[in-house]
């Protein structure tokens, strides 16, 4: 027993859609419910509700339950579970999510509502009524449930059958059928005219940076995503030049294990579409890292920290003056990047319980003139630089589409607080991009594709993303 | 339950449609009929009209036929009987989607009168040659089992889902564990049923091998289910331990989140079997990095993967000592990350990650959100009482924070004072004058009571101590009952101490405390230390100025024998809650099971005592699990004595904790009798406990180290605190002949 059902609730919590629950009683999915709203209504922040709900049993018969929670755009994923597992739960939830994603695009009520008959098919091919997922690979679902496409909508108009293959089972190749593939990742007898394998490294930084613009924790975890269109059934073997950056790794089941320990290079027969081959970490200096014995790592891990620390690609200079019922603040942010422009960066400051009367110049370069609005794109060197402030979140969000190397940006402005001693955050959330780079420098040696004639075409690109946490 | 609807309305009209001549009106009408059933609306008054929809080539079609079917089959069960010859036909459909489809229904739809139907078909599916029929034919027989055991048990199907562990097709294998389990589960949770019914799912050697063949090809989900399994499994030998953990660990690199705590459970359960000490820490190193992984996903999944952390840690406190810095929180994070992060930084804690640990709880403890700051405040007491090196510079930040003035931080950082004298004891005296500058910001009883205790202790080092008392002692009658206490029993220890210059402060305390005072605890205790002042000077500075045993923090916050459980059952709702499954949820899995697995792992009868005070324990809390630190607040009295009153609350918490008494006071017993004994006995406890109340899970979490058989004995403490002493009768003329 793993999970009980699986219930979609709208923002205002009520229930869209929910699965077949199999306890006797109908009020046990509704006991969920009401647990959950009366939660979140009692939270002072939704995110700080506890993501695993206590739910007492509402008679001795039943025994009390969990409900395990996500939220995903507008709506909320419910998953009672009365037995255990509540990781079970979430990473359940975590994957009907994606199917959903790949199924409509977007996740929200009005998709949800539109697509319904969809939706319901999909949990009941996922989600047994007996609590077990059933089948999650988008490849193996796309062959038992429609996407709902605008072709097929065309098609149903005009009358035409296209669910003919799949009504008649005859359709599928000669093997028979669908999972009648020998390997359960891959369906079998797959064609393309064109055959193609990419592979998007996207890595992400996650770091804190002290007042003192010292780094005090840093990590990047990185995804190797792949999107493989190769016909039949093609054997891979990636390689990279520079493979022991990779530490801590997850693979997807296809992936050989022991081939990887004994050489480091990843051996396997791809599904098809879309998936993510690996994830890891990466750390910069991987012979302090194994936690062979606490003994070893004394003094040397402490002169080994800034080493271990991954450099940020930029600095942040903050000054900040608070007085009685409001303050200043001036921030300064410098590229340290050589190269590559920072992409799409936004820092968010919140300001705190009662603040408002936000006057903000967001500028470029020490001298630069102020925009409040920012995008006055006829003065060049200020373009795309702005600010807005979330009045119900108190946040304020700072925005700057393209760093170009070495530039220096600067927001400065004041506020005023409805409390007589205001309290913004300690520190401010720092989000940004960086296309074609990785921190890791992970290098792609080779693919080699064995088993089939042809040659496919391969890519690889790089992508960084941050999370920098600066303190003040 | 209208059987038919009125002529017109909504209802009329999808009647009308579902009985079109044109199929795509009619389909079109079904996904309306779905449409108003999601949002609660009634169309069981429907039921014929769809149910003529059920004989379609359409594939997408009859699954929504089939949707509404399970959805009133329990409604309406006679009219699912007509709908019983598809199903039966569908089952020999030439699309092996069209007969999982039908199996798959049948057994969802629950009503009886459809489960005698279903025997034939699902032989023929548990043979189908399509891999997904069988699969989704093995859950079937779960199914029937829960329903009506004695089919299952009578048409073979349980025998032939123990053949088809041998299947060829890996996700036909993990689907008939999954069954095999619920059915086990079903079977084990009846009374009844002993361990020679069919319906348990043994697993032999031979079945171990099947299963560690299937572990690496099969889904995720089927992984899980695999390692469930295996987690019951009960090694015949070392070697098999061995050999289990070394094909299990390859799945700490699978991407999904839970087979990795699913394969750190079993891992943990069958270490237990591994002698070898090289290995048994290379496994341990092999866990560190999935763990770390863990904590790159959302919080939801982060919070599961940090209340795990935590346990794994009280197990092996080695397992993550490089790692701290990947347990700093962001200002981001959910509350609920923030504290279990701040949890496993202290048990991280070491000389070497020191200044880095300091530095980031004096930031958060200038965070906004009061909860977290406190909690900040608090670990790092717990890190100076942890840390003989550390507590210079825990002194210091302290001292830091209590500058910053703001009322909550102070109060806080004077409370955890307090536990850094108690563990240091006339080390730090020269901060007393600072604690005691902030004498008028405090407000909180907690807070008061812990200054007041620094008073009384360092009486003889402050000057004006009496005078500082003396503000509590005119306000005693307003104060809250901790603060009486406090303030009581450190006017004592002044008078002790100073018997000069605070012969009239004690006099007044004792009079109002006797007279005017509403508490019989507050009350008592002041008779007690009338009576002792009064008759024996010398006993009364034995009792009251007695060297108290030093507070440490337990390594773990739940009793050994619960530890062994909670890690045999990682990544379940037990693990996170930290609570025995019994005590919470589980579907009425209190019963055999839960027996044969005690019988089983810890044939000790000790350790279910322990285990089954503990359970007493942690039911008290049932009520309140989720919020596991709120209430250790009430326990930060200090003193020894003043714990008793407080200890009473809780009389099985008095029991338990008395029960743990290595009693080093014993010598003073004499002094009360029998009766003052029991005092004594539970205020050791509580003098190596209170401090670090807020470490823990309250009561339930102590460790429960020595063996339990004097658990019940000194039941008589709080009885005893308020008969012991005969009220005096004359006490003032008594204590006067005292000088």
């Amino acid at each position: 027993m793993a999970i009980d059902g699986l219930i979609v609730l709208d923002n205002t919590g009520r229930p869209i859609i929910q699965s077949g629950f199999r306890s006797t009683s109908t009020a046990y999915p509704l006991l969920h419910v009401d647990a959950f709203n009366s939660a979140l209504s009692k939270a002072s922040r939704p995110q700080d509700i506890d993501p695993v709900i206590y739910v007492p049993a509402y008679n001795n018969v039943e025994s009390p339950s969990a409900c395990c929670h996500v939220s995903c755009g507008d709506i909320r994923f419910l998953c009672p579970v009365s037995g255990d597992d509540p990781l079970f739960a979430f990473a359940f939830l975590r994957t009907f999510i994606d199917i959903l994603y790949e199924y409509f695009g977007n996740v929200s009520a009005t998709t949800m509502k539109e697509n319904f008959d969809v939706v319901y098919q999909l949990l009941e091919e996922t989600l047994d009524s007996g609590g077990h997922p059933l089948t999650t690979s988008p490849n193996a679902l796309r062959d038992i449930v429609l996407p709902p496409s605008l072709l097929t909508k065309l098609l149903s108009v005009a009358g035409a059958n296209i669910n003919s293959t799949i009504n008649s089972g005859s359709g599928l190749g000669a093997a028979g059928g669908p999972f009648s593939s020998p390997i359960p990742w891959r369906k079998a007898g797959l064609r393309y005219a064109s055959n193609e394998i990419y592979f998007d490294m996207v890595e992400e930084l996650k770091a804190i940076v002290n007042k003192h613009g010292v780094t005090v924790s840093s990590s990047v975890w990185g995804k190797i995503e792949t999107n493989s269109k190769l016909s039949g059934t093609p054997d891979c073997l990636l390689t990279f030049t520079n493979a022991r950056v990779l530490t801590d790794c997850a693979f997807h089941p296809c992936v050989r294990l022991q081939r990887w320990t004994r050489d480091k290079a990843l051996s396997f027969v791809p599904p098809d579409g879309r998936f993510v081959l690996a994830e890891y970490r990466y750390s910069p200096n991987p012979s302090t890292t194994p936690a062979s014995g606490s003994a070893s790592a004394t003094s040397t891990a402490i002169a080994n920290l800034a080493k271990d620390n991954v450099p940020i690609p930029f600095s942040i200079k903050m000054a900040i003056d608070l007085e009685a019922s409001g303050g200043s603040f001036d921030i300064t942010l410098t590229s340290r990047l050589s190269t590559r422009p920072l992409e799409n960066l936004v820092a968010e400051f919140n300001l705190g319980e009662g603040s408002g009367a936000i006057k903000c110049v967001a500028s470029r370069g020490l001298g630069g003139f102020g925009s409040r609005l920012g995008m006055e794109s006829g003065v060049p060197g200020n373009i795309g630089a702005s600010w807005a402030f979330d009045s119900n979140k108190k946040v304020l969000r700072w925005e700057i589409t393209s760093i170009p190397p070495s530039s220096v940006w600067n927001l400065h402005g004041s506020f005023s607080t409805s409390t007589s001693v205001p309290r913004p955050a300690h520190a401010l959330q720092v989000r940004f991009e960086i296309q074609s780079h990785t921190f890791s420098a992970l290098k792609v040696e080779q693919l080699k594709v064995t088993g089939e004639t042809y040659k496919p075409y391969k890519g690889v690109r790089g992508r960084s993303i941050g999370n920098v946490e600066w303190r003040w | 339950m209208s059987v038919r609807g009125p002529r017109k309305g909504e209802n009329y009209e999808l009647s009308v449609d579902l009985n079109s001549e044109y199929r795509e009106k009619r389909k079109d009408a079904i996904k309306r009929v779905i449409a108003s059933m999601t949002v609660g609306k009634d169309v069981s008054g429907l039921f014929p009209d769809v149910l003529k929809n059920m004989q379609t080539d359409d594939l997408e079609q009859k699954k929504l036929v089939y949707l509404y079917l399970m959805n009133y089959a329990k409604t309406q069960p006679e009219l699912v009987i007509l709908a019983v010859n598809t199903f039966v036909k569908d089952t020999d459909d030439p699309n092996p989607l069209v007969r999982a489809l039908a199996i798959r229904t049948m057994g969802c739809l629950r009503a009886e009168k459809i489960i005698d139907y279903l025997c034939d078909p699902l032989q023929k599916c548990l043979r189908d040659e399509n891999p997904y029929v069988r699969k989704t034919a093995a859950l079937c027989v779960a199914k029937l089992y829960d329903l009506k055991p004695e089919l299952v048990i009578d048409n073979g199907f349980l025998e032939q889902l123990q053949e088809m562990i041998a299947d060829s097709n890996p996700m036909v294998v993990a689907n008939t564990v999954a069954a095999l389990t619920d059915i086990h589960v079903a079977a084990t949770s009846q009374p009844s049923t002993s361990s020679s019914d069919p319906g348990i799912f043994i697993i032999t050697t031979s079945i171990l091998n099947k299963l560690l063949i299937a572990l690496n090809e099969c889904s995720e989900w089927g992984r899980v289910a695999v390692l469930n399994a295996l987690a019951r499994y009960v090694a015949q030998d070392e070697k098999e331990s061995e050999h289990i953990c070394e094909r299990v660990v390859p799945q700490f690199q699978h991407v999904n989140g839970s087979v990795v705590l699913a394969a750190v459970k079993v891992i943990m359960i069958h270490m237990r079997g591994v002698r070898r000490e090289e290995l048994i820490k290379q496994l341990v190193r092999k866990m560190a990095p999935p763990l770390v992984t863990l904590l790159s996903s959302p919080p939801e999944v982060q919070w599961v993967a940090l209340r795990n952390i935590n346990l794994l840690l009280q197990k092996r406190p080695d397992l993550l000592s490089n790692e701290m810095r990947v347990f700093f929180c962001k200002y981001n994070d959910p509350l609920y990350v923030k504290v279990e992060k701040l949890d496993i930084m202290v048990r991280l804690a070491s000389e070497n990650n020191l200044d880095a640990l300091l530095s980031e709880l004096k930031e958060y403890a200038s965070e906004v959100d009061v909860d977290f700051v406190r909690k900040s405040i608090k670990a790092i007491g717990q890190t100076a009482v942890k840390i003989d090196a550390a507590a210079e510079r825990c002194v210091n930040v302290l001292l830091d924070l209590i500058g910053t003035r703001v009322s909550y931080v102070v109060q806080e950082a004077v409370v955890v004072m307090k536990d850094i004298f108690r563990k240091y004891p006339s080390t730090y005296e020269g901060v007393i004058p600072t604690l005691c500058a902030n004498l008028d910001e405090l407000d909180e009883p907690e807070a008061k009571a812990s200054l007041i205790w620094i008073i009384g202790e360092y009486a003889n080092k402050i000057d004006n101590a009496d005078e500082l008392l003396g503000i509590f002692v005119d306000t005693f009658t307003e104060e809250s009952y901790p603060v009486q206490l406090q303030t009581l029993t450190a006017v004592v220890k002044l008078f002790l101490k100073k018997p000069d210059s605070s012969q009239g402060v004690v006099q007044r305390v004792l009079t109002t405390a006797t007279k005017d005072c509403d508490s019989p605890d507050v009350r008592d205790r002041a008779y007690i230390y009338w009576r002792l002042l009064s008759t024996d000077p010398g006993a009364a500075k034995a009792v009251v100025l007695a060297h108290r045993p030093p507070i440490s923090i337990p390594r773990t916050t739940v009793s050994p024998a619960l530890l062994e459980e909670l890690l045999g059952e990682i990544g379940s709702l037990a693990s996170v809650y930290h609570k025995p499954a019994e005590t919470f949820v589980g579907r009425g899995r209190v019963g055999a099971d839960s027996v044969q697995r005690k019988g089983a792992e810890f044939a000790d009868d000790a350790l279910s005592t322990q285990k089954a005070l503990q359970t007493v324990v942690a039911g008290q809390q049932a009520e309140n699990l989720l919020d596991f630190d709120d209430e250790p607040a009430t326990e930060g009295q200090p003193s020894g004595l003043a714990a008793t009153e407080v200890l009473s609350q809780t009389p099985a918490a008095a029991n338990l904790l008395a029960g743990t008494s290595s009693n080093p006071l014993d010598d003073l017993v004499s002094i009360f009798g029998g009766a003052g004994g029991g005092l004594q006995a539970s205020a050791a406890p509580q003098s190596s406990f209170g401090g670090l109340a807020p470490f823990g899970s309250g009561f339930g979490s102590n460790p429960m180290s020595p063996a339990p058989p004097q658990a019940t004995s000194p039941g008589v403490p709080m009885g005893g605190a308020s008969k012991s002493p005969a009220p005096p009768q004359q006490p003032q003329d008594d204590l006067l002949g005292l000088f």
